[in-house]
């Protein structure tokens, strides 16, 4: 760009940050605002104003996917931004999984895209490496230590200026191989890691992925199969008299259902501190399906339900913490003979 | 398997067999249904969720509830 060369600058927000509303506004289509909203006006007075913000609902994000990026790379192709910054979105699921989804689809248009959030968001993931993105806290105290570093990455980007690595300029690996001269030879460079290593600094130069187990074989017989329920909805009884956590949850919980047919709406409640819990709290088997499970047990659909259920907040996790949930409630499962599992999830 | 109203990200951290749900906050159930309905709806989803659970899938894989 030269000197004094206009930019346009985009900005995506989800309905809360663009002052639309909080849980109950989660449904609000796309939305096209003038000038910088939100924390817009953090990127302005940190030297880089956004002229036109998009917003859209969480849940409308997440359940019309198609639709609103139909929508949103619209406005995009028509206003031919020199850059787009989504968020920064924190430890949102639904929220980070939009501002991904939307990186994503940018970059592959050729618009340059920063992004912010923590590492464990599911939005690093679906961005496939094509924004930059910077990690971040999680939750909104993280906002003013974050916007400084956006801005000066959107203002190169904008401005077509080179951006270093990610160590050195705070943004996460993107994942992309660049050739890069080293002074040392990858022997050499090999036995400085294995030397570190040795000395309790574990360093690696290439991340490895996620591991992915293969689909167990089908359940043989559900005749005589048990099935156990477990849910990351935070369904808890009524009151939470066990403290789990409504979210970035260490533990995950387990109670009893033996002589429960149904999840009363005055017996149990929902604690996630991700989603609109209103429908869920007048009537938690929207999220436990356990007044179906139950009839179809006494329909003799199969075997029988495992006497307890399984419950944690799984929203703002960690993913190794998430993983070491999982082992252990299967460690459970596999000590009680439970031969197949319903999870339910927001 | 998973019951889910965001399937894609349940695909991208590998769960294998996801049937996706009604809604982000009703995964197994409908507000706007008569309650016997929404009962009906329920046991169906369940069904559906066993289904899976006795058939071989390739990794990731996402059903919706009408099959």
């Amino acid at each position: 760009m030269d000197g004094g060369a206009r930019m346009t600058v985009v900005h995506y927000l989800n309905q809360f940050f663009a002052g639309l509303g909080a849980e109950e506004a989660a449904d609000q289509e796309p939305v096209r605002l003038d000038g910088p909203q939100g924390p817009g006006r953090g990127l302005a007075a940190a030297g880089i104003a956004p002229d036109v913000t998009l917003a859209c609902g969480d849940d409308y994000f997440g359940e019309h996917e198609a639709d609103a990026m139909a929508t949103l790379l619209g406005w995009l192709d028509e206003l031919h931004p020199d850059v787009l910054i989504c968020g920064p979105s924190f430890g949102s699921g639904r929220y980070g999984y939009a501002c991904g989804v939307l990186a994503r689809e940018a970059g592959r248009a050729g618009v340059p895209v920063v992004a912010a959030m923590t590492p464990d968001s599911p939005g690093v993931l679906a961005a496939e490496g094509a924004a930059y993105i910077v990690p971040t806290g999680s939750n909104v105290a993280a906002m003013r230590e974050a916007l400084p570093v956006v801005a000066s990455l959107a203002q190169r980007l904008a401005a077509g200026e080179p951006v270093g690595d990610a160590e050195s300029e705070g943004y996460l690996p993107r994942g992309l191989r660049v050739n890069v001269l080293s002074e040392r030879t990858g022997a050499e460079r090999a036995i400085g890691l294995l030397l570190a290593k040795l000395a309790g600094d574990v360093r690696t130069e290439v991340e490895p992925r996620g591991d992915r187990v293969p689909p167990p074989a089908p359940v043989a017989d559900l005749a005589v199969t048990k099935v156990a329920l477990v849910t990351e909805a935070g369904c808890v009884p009524q009151g939470n008299p066990d403290r789990l956590p409504t979210r970035h949850s260490n533990v995950w919980l387990r109670y009893p259902i033996a002589d429960v047919d149904s999840l009363d709406p005055d017996a149990y409640e929902s604690v996630h501190a991700g989603f609109d819990t209103t429908s869920a709290n007048a009537d938690p088997n929207r999220l436990v399906p356990l007044d179906a499970a139950r009839a179809l047990e006494h329909a003799r659909a199969f075997g029988a339900l495992h006497d307890v259920f399984y419950t944690t907040s799984g929203v703002d996790t960690p993913v190794a913490t998430a993983a070491r949930h999982g082992q252990e409630i299967a460690a459970d499962l596999r000590a009680a003979k439970v031969g197949a599992v319903i999870l339910t999830g927001t | 398997m998973f019951i889910t109203a965001l399937p894609t990200i349940a695909q991208m951290v590998g769960a294998n067999r996801v049937l996706r749900g009604v809604s982000i906050t009703h995964p197994t159930g409908d507000p706007s249904l008569a309650a016997g309905d929404e009962h009906d709806l329920r046991v169906g989803i369940v069904r559906r969720a066993l289904d899976m659970l006795t058939v071989e899938v390739e990794p990731g894989t996402v059903w919706e509830l009408d099959g």
